[in-house]
């Protein structure tokens, strides 16, 4: 993730003006590719079901050719390029001394911080389609009943683990 | 499927991690990596999943199969292959290893799940035997920490031995660390003439008050179940309406539909149904509340001990330590007599795994004191200052229900009828009860405490000590961006997913700041 200095993104989130996530630590590349893919296939279904919703209502009502399905594509199509890269720039994470920072969120944002010493225990997860694109899941569970489960996608597998060790030297006896 | 994909987690402190402590030798002779559960619970889990799926097997050769044998016995042998090569996959790709400080545990045929355990997070092992596995020779393992949301770890199965040793050596760890621990069970087994006078109790006079506000309809639902299930026991006309009219004289049936005795019978039948509901709740207070007793215990872990029940009487202790939160609860009207109810917010594993941690189901703010002074959680005061939070609660609201409101009544009175405007009256109430609510969300910030209050008709005041904080989210939704709002949730063991402690419109920065202070 060091040598990525001509990635136009990386720059972006430098540009004080632009940033989107705070300047917290961004998510590895390779996961906007996965919210595309994620979202494409989301797309696809809609616009499959929109058609077929349309031929059934067409056989009751005169309905324009089009009528439910063209808004859907052109949802469809917004969700497929602009939706991904701005989810993206939006996730964050910040590894501090004491706890994890995790924003989130392009219209609904979520910024969480959960203290290393209430941490239960952790997962390193990763998904058949995570596993495309060489990412993981960090999943921490805390005692809490909301939030118990803090999930951060789109890791390096390395990074994720290495994480995990960071964390795991912060978990001790102080109880609950 | 499975075979040539990446491991997840390839570690290299396991080595190190196992074998370097001598207890650790009994249960890692093997090898010291990963290992497989017991392979005869393949059978278990197995014959479980058959056993499930045999209804619908039976289902299929009444219906589809027209009871063709032959059929169903080729799909129950396939469903059974099918079954037993899964739980074998899942065998072979559930490894674990127990380590000096954590377990292990990995799963996941396709989604690969690497758990690591920490053995100071592990609240409880409890080692359980069903009939087929004791037969067996097995047990699973159940590893309880405080995250309540589904299971934590489980370990099934594996041989009695193996299973007794894992929990003797975590108990064995978790003595060396605090010498004086889990003596907590044995408090319930106190002498019984050395009780002290109880912290709190309740005698019938104020559990018949307590129940007063424990409006419930839970006779009706009886009846109408007891209606439902012993229906052949009435006579078959009960449900036809010829019958009953043949039982009325015609006269009072024309009485009746007229205007005014549907009033009175309105009336009645409203009255009826608050009679039914305080009868309820009167019931169910005395059932659940009788002889309510709370005292304090001291021997091993300070905890309180509440005793309860008029049918099945529970016993329960719960340490103080694991106290997360004090409750009070109480409403317009209780609270206009000075009755209040406290809970605390505690870890769902406590006792017997009864999850309302009701503490003084009815009791004044002297009585409610005294409880909390016996805990680190600080009682209301007089010097606490308390904050409104942003108008937009209320009004953001309101404009969103009186435009649906809105909408409605002018949609339906123009194509419907005129009358259907009267509708609008509806967001009267509306308004009123989010005002009131506005009102009555306020939270306060102590160097040690939060307080945050909720709601007006079932009024919740939270009392959250800072350090029994796990997270703290701050959220916007889209209506937010523009006010520039956000809501603080902050997440503490125990208690309710659905409603969990929230301090709603408060502006970005003072939600920043307070979050700093909170952690």
């Amino acid at each position: 993730m060091t040598d990525m200095t001509i990635d136009p993104l990386k720059q972006m989130e430098k540009d004080s003006a632009r940033t989107y996530n705070q300047g917290l630590t961004p998510l590895n590349p390779p996961h906007k590719s996965l919210i595309r893919l994620n979202n494409g296939i989301i797309a696809v279904i809609l616009v499959i079901a929109a058609m077929i919703a349309e031929s059934f209502i067409r056989g009751e009502l005169p309905l324009a050719i089009g009528a439910i399905t063209g808004p859907m594509a052109v949802f469809a199509v917004i969700i497929f390029t602009v939706l991904p890269g701005r989810i993206y720039r939006r996730w964050g994470y910040d590894m501090g001394d004491e706890q994890l920072r995790i924003l989130r969120g392009y219209l609904w944002r979520t910024d969480t911080i959960v203290p290393f010493n209430r941490i239960q225990h952790i997962d390193v997860a990763q998904g058949p389609m995570q596993r495309m694109f060489g990412l993981s899941t960090l999943i921490v569970h805390t005692a809490g009943t909301h939030n118990s489960i803090v999930a951060l996608p789109g890791l390096a597998p390395q990074d994720a683990e290495s994480m995990r060790d960071t964390i795991k030297d912060h978990i001790r006896q102080d109880m609950i | 499927m499975t075979d040539g994909l990446p491991e997840t987690t390839v570690h290299p402190v396991t080595q190190s991690d196992v074998d370097s402590d001598p207890a650790a030798s009994r249960l890692s002779s093997h090898d010291t990596g990963f290992r497989h559960l017991h392979p005869l619970s393949i059978i278990l889990k197995s014959a479980a999943a058959i056993g499930q799926n045999l209804i619908a097997i039976v289902i299929l050769y009444f219906s589809v199969f027209d009871r063709n044998i032959v059929y169903t016995g080729l799909v129950a042998l396939a469903l059974s292959t099918f079954i037993i090569t899964v739980m074998t996959l899942f065998w072979w790709r559930f490894t674990y290893q127990v380590g000096r400080r954590e377990i292990r545990i990995k799963s996941g045929l396709l989604r690969r799940n690497s758990r690591s355990i920490p053995y100071d997070r592990i609240q409880d092992v409890s080692l359980e035997q069903k009939l087929v596995s004791r037969l067996l020779g097995l047990a699973t393992v159940k590893l309880e920490t405080g995250a309540s949301v589904g299971e934590d770890g489980k370990l099934d199965a594996l041989l009695l031995a193996d299973a007794s040793a894992l929990r003797d050596r975590l108990h064995d760890y978790k003595s060396r660390i605090t010498a004086d621990a889990d003596a907590t069970d044995g408090a319930t087994g106190l002498p019984e003439k050395q009780e002290r006078k109880p912290l709190f109790a309740m005698d019938n006079r104020r559990i018949f008050i307590a129940s007063l506000f424990n409006f419930s309809f839970i006779l009706l639902a009886i009846m109408a179940a007891v209606v439902q299930n012993l229906d052949f026991l009435l006579p078959e006309e009960i449900f036809s309406l010829k019958y009953w009219a043949s039982e009325f004289d015609e006269q009072i049936i024309i009485n009746a539909l007229s205007m005014s005795a549907r009033f009175i019978w309105a009336i009645g039948a409203l009255f009826m149904l608050v009679a039914v509901g305080l009868l309820g709740g009167i019931i169910r207070t005395f059932i659940r509340e009788y002889g309510f007793r709370l005292d304090r215990v001291d021997t091993g872990r300070p905890g309180f001990r509440r005793r309860r029940g008029l049918f099945t009487l529970t016993d329960m202790v719960m340490p103080i330590h694991r106290v997360q939160a004090a409750i009070i609860k109480t409403g317009p009207i209780r609270s206009h007599f000075g009755w209040h109810h406290l809970q605390f917010q505690s870890l769902a594993s406590d006792g017997s795994g009864e999850r309302d941690h009701s503490v003084a189901p009815c009791a004044n703010m002297k009585e409610i004191d005294a409880i909390l002074a016996e805990t680190d959680i600080a009682s209301l005061s007089d010097e606490l200052e308390f904050h409104h939070v942003h108008s937009a609660l209320w009004w953001r609201d309101t404009l969103l229900w009186t435009a649906v409101i809105l909408s409605i009544s002018v949609g339906h009175g123009l194509l419907l009828h005129s009358a259907a405007f009267a509708l609008i009256i509806l967001a009267i109430p509306v308004v009123i009860v989010k005002y009131l609510n506005w009102c009555h969300h306020q939270y306060a910030l102590t160097e040690t405490h939060l307080f945050v209050r909720r709601g007006w008709w079932r009024r919740k005041l939270t009392i959250l000590p800072l350090h029994k904080v796990q997270t703290v989210d701050i959220a916007q939704s889209p209506l937010d961006h523009p006010l520039d709002l956000s809501s603080l949730t902050i997440g503490i063991a125990g208690g309710s997913t659905v409603a969990p402690l929230q301090i709603k419109d408060i502006p970005v920065s003072l939600a920043s700041s307070l979050r700093e202070k909170l952690i």
